[in-house]
């Protein structure tokens, strides 16, 4: 890689996050309008976990999502324009309206629909990475989950079996320290999450999760792993949720102090600096970023607004996959 | 322009009310986008709405301990172009 090339490759996971951002606080203000219905779960402050892991993976590799997955969506390649028209239930949206924000997802871009149910995408993004060892494929799957999914049996059951057969999958834990409104001490004697894969034979690792370049780092090195059939990795990164569980959360449970010591390892600023002080980008380059996420945003909420709503014809299309042939 | 500023979707529970507690920018007083305009209490919990404007609160349509429903109007901002 020339250094041209390197250059290039940080400005676009410092883009990638910057305009997940700007999607979220947009949706953020639709929703204080009243123009954005149901709630949400948005991931400002979580931006690095979803743009690094994606960037360490080919498009044809899968992601499974949570409720949470605007963030995880724009990383792996879909557009606010088609996030947008789905959060409108529109019949453009990425799951053709019938999703919504906790659903998104495009398996054409490797990304299998948000599953909302806590912990619910862990055994499903296994089997996926069994149906790959089957077909010889290289492929991997990256299964994203919150500290809160980590107690849950399907976690358990997922991980051995992923152990015992050596599939391709990296479980990533986005451990941002409250499942909800309780912190993750009063749920774990031991709350090193990464160290729950050592008692299942297989390689687990805690990641600074507000640095992009060290989680993409982790990232790469555990795909590579996966593809040699090295697999399964745990990756657990620590980060912190700028924001409510849901839109109706006002997180009173986060302490002030806390919440100040994350807002200065803010994913963005901290990377934003670094490229700065390395020559990479200035100051105005990062805000000409900005401006170009925020106005991508309005145009694609001007569109969404007037996209064409689903009809009752099409209320059973696109709800089952179709019959596989034999 | 004069925004309507209407009571977001705040409540555990579909179709409950919520009190406006206390307004934090007095009637007259200059508030950006983003800054926290009111205190609301939903059948949960306490909290914050931020304003939706930059400009000046022009008018406010409900008094502390006041109850509203979802998407009624609560205030006007006279917002800056």
């Amino acid at each position: 890689m020339t250094a041209r090339d390197r250059a290039d490759s940080r400005l676009g996971l410092l883009e990638r996050m910057i305009r997940i951002r700007e999607f979220e606080e947009g949706v953020r203000f639709l929703f204080l309008e009243g123009s954005m219905p149901g709630t949400i779960h948005q991931c400002q402050g979580q931006e690095a976990t979803a743009v690094g892991v994606c960037a360490a993976l080919r498009p044809d590799d899968f992601i499974t999502s949570t409720f949470r997955g605007h963030g995880h969506a724009l990383a792996k390649g879909l557009t606010e324009q088609e996030l947008l028209d789905e959060l409108f239930g529109a019949a453009t949206g990425c799951c053709k309206g019938k999703g919504g924000s906790m659903h998104v997802g495009d398996m054409s871009k490797g990304m299998v629909p948000g599953i909302a149910i806590v912990g619910g995408g862990i055994p499903l993004a296994t089997g996926m990475a069994l149906a790959f060892k089957l077909q010889k494929s290289d492929q991997v799957v990256a299964c994203f989950f919150g500290d809160g999914a980590v107690a849950e049996g399907a976690f358990h059951e997922a991980v051995n079996m992923a152990a015992i057969w050596g599939l391709p999958v990296i479980f990533v834990c986005e451990n941002n320290l409250y499942g909800a409104s309780t912190r993750v001490d009063l749920v774990m004697k031991n709350p090193r999450i990464a160290d729950r894969a050592s008692s299942y034979g297989f390689a687990g690792e805690t990641v600074d999760g507000n640095d992009v370049e060290a989680v993409c780092a982790a990232a790469k090195t555990a795909a590579a792993r996966c593809r040699e059939g090295g697999g399964p990795v745990l990756l657990e990164l620590l980060t912190y949720r700028q924001t409510g569980h849901s839109r109706r959360d006002a997180r009173a449970y986060q302490p002030e102090a806390e919440r100040k010591a994350w807002a200065a390892r803010d994913p963005i600023e901290i990377f934003a600096a670094r490229l700065e002080r390395e020559g990479v980008i200035d100051e105005a380059g990062v805000e000409r970023m900005r401006a170009q996420a925020a106005k991508r945003f309005t145009e694609a909420v001007e569109r969404a607004r007037s996209a064409p709503q689903p009809s009752p014809d099409d209320l059973e299309s696109e709800v089952f996959a179709p019959e596989s042939q034999p | 322009m004069r925004i309507d500023v209407r009571m977001p979707d705040l409540a555990a529970t579909e179709g409950s009310d919520i009190m406006v507690k206390r307004w934090l920018i007095p009637k007259g007083a200059r508030v950006k986008r983003g800054q926290a305009l009111l205190e609301v209490e939903t059948d949960k919990a306490t909290m914050e709405v931020e304003s939706i404007a930059t400009g000046v609160l022009a008018e406010t349509c409900v008094r502390p301990d006041g109850k509203v429903a979802v998407g009624e109007v609560i205030a006007r901002i006279e917002a800056e172009p």
